[in-house]
C-alpha cells in the first residue's frame, strides 16, 4: 500500500491537503493582506484573470506587482485599454513610462495575436488586457506562450458566468468605499478565498471614503 | 606580365527567370529577328540550337516557352552579377550584353596566386543562378577569344594561352563579319595564322579596324577598360514566370531577394532598417510596400517574418508578375552591448517586438506613453513612437486618473463628491474657460474625475482605476 503511494506522489498524482506551498513563483502584490490571502503574492508568469467593473480600483490594485514585474528592464504592454492611459498616473505610481508600450488592435483576433507575440518574445513582462474573449484553447495558448517568455498576462474582464479558464489565479473584485473587495474564485495549488477588504486608504487616501466629505456630499451633483 | 580574365554568361535573363520557376518546361529567350539567342538544357535536349529561327524551334519542341528579349533588363543582372563579384576583385568592366573583364595584376598577391583567386570567384558564381564560361588571357581582348570558345582555361603561362589564342578559329573574334569574309577567302581560318602575316602588309589590304584589334589582341595597343564603381545599398528585381495573385505564395521568390541581400548586408558589415517591395503588375501601377524594422536586420529569415506579416494586410488587385526589392541606404552594425552572463529568455529584443507588431498593426497601432510639461490634462500624456527618449524632469502630478477619455461625457447620474476642487484656469482672460475639477463616486462605485464648468455644468474626464 505505501509503495502505491510513493508511487503515486512520485508521479505527482497525489495532492496533500496540508502543503500549501506556492505552485508558482509568487511576486508580492504591495498588499499585505492579499500577500497573505494568495500565500506569497501574485504569480510572475501565467494568465491571471481578473472579473472587475471598470474604474473600482482594479489597476491600483495591480500597480505594485507591475512595477516589481519591470523592475529587471522588461516591458509592460497595454493591449486595448478602455480609454487613454494618463502618463501622470503611471508615472506616479513608478511605472517606467520608457518600458510601456501601448497596443490599440482593431478586432479580437489582432488581441489575441499580439498579446501571443508579446509574451513569447522574453522581453515583456508583464501583458495588460481589457475585455477579451477567450475560449479554452486560446487560454491554453497564451499559457504557454506566458511560460515560453516567463510573463505574466492579466485578463480584466466583466464579472461573467463563464467556463473557468486554464489560469493561474482568478479574482473577483467588487468596489467598496476603502479600496475593493476581493474575492479568490481559483488558485493553483492552493484553496480559494472567500471575500475580503483589500485596504487602499493609506497608499491612495483620495481616492476613499471620506466622513467629513460626507458633509460635501450633501451637494449631490446630477 | 598583365593578365585578364573574362567572364561570359550565355543565358542571364533565362537563368534569371528559371530559378523561380516550378515546373520543367523547356524556355528560350527570342530576340526582335525571331531567333533563339538564349536556351535552357531542356531545349538543347530537344536538338534546339543558339540563332535557330523561332519556326524551326517551334517544329522541334511543340510546348517551348518563348521570353522576349529585353536589353535594359540583361544588362541590369550584368551590372548585378559585377557588383557581387566586386567584393572579391576590384577591377572589373562590363562588356555588354554578357561578358565581364576582370583584371587579375595586383589583386592576385592577396589570393596567393591564381588558383586561391578562382576558388573564390567560383563560390560566389556557384551561388548565382548563372550558367558561365571563362578563360584567362594576357590582354583582355584574348581572354575573351578564347572565354567565347568555352574552353574554361584558367591558366597563367603565357606561352600556353598564346599557342592557344592562334588556334582560335576566326569566328569567335570581334571582327566584323566584312572582314571576317575577306581574310577566308584569302583562305585563312585561325588567328595564328593572321598574326603572322606582316603588319605593313595588313595595312595596305585592310580596313584600320584588323589592326586595331590585333594591336589589343597582342596588348600592344593601349585598351581602355571603363572599372565599375560599387554601388549604395541594394537594388534587385525577379520577374516571376507566373502571375501569382495570392501574397503568401510571393514569399517564395521574395525569399531568393532576401537571401541576396543578406549576403551583401554581410559582407558589408552592415544592417538595413528600410525595405521597399515594389510588386509589378501586368496593367496597373506597381504598388510599393514599407517594410521596416526598428531594430535594423540582416538576416533573410527575420525580414522574411516582418514582410510576410506586412503581406497579409496587403489585397492584390491583380495578379502580380514581378518584384522589386529596393533598400536605399545600409546602416552600420551595431555591436551588441549585451552582458554575457545575463539569461535570455527569448530570441527577440525589445525592438525586434516592436518591428513585428508594427509589421501586423500597422506603425499608428503600436505607441509608447510620455509626460508632457503640460498642466492641462488633455496634453499632459504623450503618445510618442515606442522607446523614443523620455523627459525625466517633468514630476508627475499627485493625483489623476488611470485611463482619460477623448472628449469629456456629460454627467448624467448621481455622484458623490470626494475631495475637490482643483480649479484649472487655461488663459487669464478667458474665465469662461476655466474648469473646477473633482473626485467623485457613483453608485456603482467607479471613481470619476469630473469637472464643473463656469455655467456650473458638469462633465467626466476620466477614470480612476
Amino acid at each position: 500500500m505505501s509503495a502505491l503511494l510513493e508511487q503515486l506522489t512520485r508521479r505527482q498524482l497525489l495532492w496533500h491537503g496540508n502543503s500549501q506551498q506556492a505552485a508558482y513563483q509568487a511576486v508580492t502584490s504591495g498588499y499585505a493582506e492579499l500577500d497573505k490571502q494568495l500565500a506569497g503574492g501574485l504569480p510572475a508568469n501565467g494568465l491571471i484573470e481578473i472579473q472587475t467593473e471598470q474604474g473600482i480600483g482594479e489597476l491600483r490594485l495591480l500597480l505594485p506587482y507591475l512595477q516589481q514585474q519591470h523592475l529587471d528592464g522588461r516591458l509592460l504592454v497595454m493591449i486595448s485599454p478602455p480609454a487613454d492611459p494618463c502618463a501622470d498616473m503611471l508615472a506616479g505610481a513608478g511605472i517606467n513610462l520608457a518600458q510601456l508600450l501601448v497596443i490599440s488592435v482593431k478586432n479580437n483576433k489582432e488581441a489575441l495575436w499580439a498579446a501571443e507575440q508579446c509574451l513569447q518574445s522574453g522581453c515583456v513582462a508583464a501583458v495588460l488586457m481589457w475585455q477579451v474573449l477567450l475560449r479554452l484553447a486560446q487560454a491554453r495558448r497564451l499559457q504557454l506562450a506566458a511560460e515560453q517568455g516567463n510573463a505574466s498576462l492579466i485578463l480584466l474582464r466583466r464579472p461573467q458566468a463563464a467556463l473557468s479558464l486554464p489560469v493561474n489565479l482568478s479574482l473577483t473584485l467588487a468596489a467598496h468605499p476603502y479600496g475593493v473587495l476581493l474575492n479568490v474564485n481559483k488558485r493553483k495549488g492552493g484553496w480559494p478565498a472567500g471575500p475580503f477588504l483589500v485596504d487602499m486608504q493609506s497608499r491612495w487616501p483620495a481616492l476613499s471614503y471620506r466622513y467629513d466629505g460626507l458633509k460635501q456630499a450633501q451637494r449631490k451633483a446630477g | 606580365m598583365a593578365l585578364y580574365l573574362y567572364l561570359q554568361f550565355p543565358a542571364l535573363q533565362l537563368d534569371n527567370v528559371s530559378i523561380a520557376a516550378t515546373s520543367a518546361l523547356p524556355l528560350a529567350v527570342v530576340d526582335e529577328q525571331h531567333r533563339i539567342i538564349q536556351l535552357d538544357s531542356l531545349c538543347a535536349e530537344r536538338g534546339i540550337k543558339f540563332g535557330m529561327t523561332l519556326g524551326s524551334a517551334a517544329a522541334l519542341c511543340h510546348n517551348l516557352q518563348l521570353i522576349p528579349y529585353q536589353h535594359t533588363r540583361q544588362l541590369e543582372l550584368l551590372a548585378a552579377v559585377a557588383q557581387q563579384l566586386y567584393q572579391l576583385s576590384p577591377d572589373i568592366a562590363l562588356d555588354p550584353p554578357d561578358g565581364l573583364y576582370l583584371r587579375l595584376c595586383q589583386i592576385l598577391r592577396l589570393y596567393q596566386g591564381l588558383d586561391g583567386y578562382w576558388q573564390r570567384i567560383q563560390t560566389v558564381l556557384s551561388a548565382m543562378p548563372y550558367r558561365y564560361f571563362y578563360a584567362t588571357g594576357n590582354t583582355p581582348l584574348a581572354a575573351k577569344c578564347l572565354a567565347r570558345q568555352q574552353l574554361n582555361l584558367i591558366s597563367s603561362d603565357g606561352e600556353a594561352l598564346l599557342a592557344q589564342l592562334q588556334r582560335s578559329p576566326l569566328r569567335f573574334t570581334d571582327l566584323s563579319p566584312d572582314i571576317q569574309q575577306q581574310l577566308q577567302r584569302l583562305g585563312l581560318q585561325q588567328l595564328g595564322q593572321v598574326m603572322a602575316l606582316s603588319q605593313a602588309e595588313l595595312a595596305r589590304r585592310f580596313e584600320h579596324g584588323l589592326l586595331s584589334y590585333l594591336g589589343r589582341l597582342r596588348g600592344e595597343f593601349y585598351h581602355a577598360l571603363d572599372y565599375i564603381q560599387p554601388q549604395q545599398g541594394f537594388s534587385s528585381t525577379l520577374e516571376l514566370l507566373y502571375d501569382i495573385s495570392d501574397t503568401a505564395v510571393l514569399t517564395t521568390p521574395l525569399k531568393l531577394l532576401l537571401q541576396q541581400l543578406e549576403q551583401q548586408l554581410k559582407r558589408a558589415d552592415a544592417l538595413c532598417h528600410q525595405l521597399l517591395l515594389e510588386i509589378r503588375f501586368r496593367t496597373q501601377k506597381a504598388l510599393t510596400v514599407i517594410i521596416s524594422s526598428v531594430q535594423g536586420e540582416y538576416r533573410a529569415a527575420q525580414w522574411l517574418r516582418l514582410c510576410q506579416l506586412k503581406l497579409e494586410t496587403v489585397r492584390l488587385t491583380e495578379p502580380a508578375s514581378g518584384i522589386k526589392l529596393d533598400v536605399p541606404r545600409f546602416a552600420p552594425q551595431r555591436p551588441d552591448s549585451n552582458t554575457l552572463f545575463q539569461p535570455v529568455q527569448g530570441a527577440m529584443s525589445a525592438l525586434q517586438l516592436t518591428s513585428v507588431l508594427q509589421a501586423r498593426l500597422g506603425r499608428a497601432a503600436v505607441s509608447g506613453l510620455s509626460l508632457q510639461n503640460q498642466h492641462l490634462p488633455e496634453q499632459a500624456s504623450g503618445r510618442p513612437l515606442p522607446f523614443s527618449t523620455v523627459n525625466n524632469e517633468v514630476p508627475a502630478l499627485a493625483v489623476r486618473p488611470a485611463f482619460l477619455f477623448q472628449s469629456a461625457i456629460a454627467l448624467t447620474e448621481q455622484v458623490e463628491l470626494n475631495s475637490g476642487p482643483e480649479r484649472f484656469c487655461i488663459n487669464r482672460w478667458q474665465p469662461q474657460l476655466q474648469r473646477d475639477y473633482f473626485i467623485g463616486r457613483n453608485r456603482q462605485g467607479q471613481w470619476l474625475w469630473l469637472y464643473r464648468t463656469a455655467e456650473l455644468r458638469w462633465f467626466v474626464q476620466g477614470m480612476f482605476s
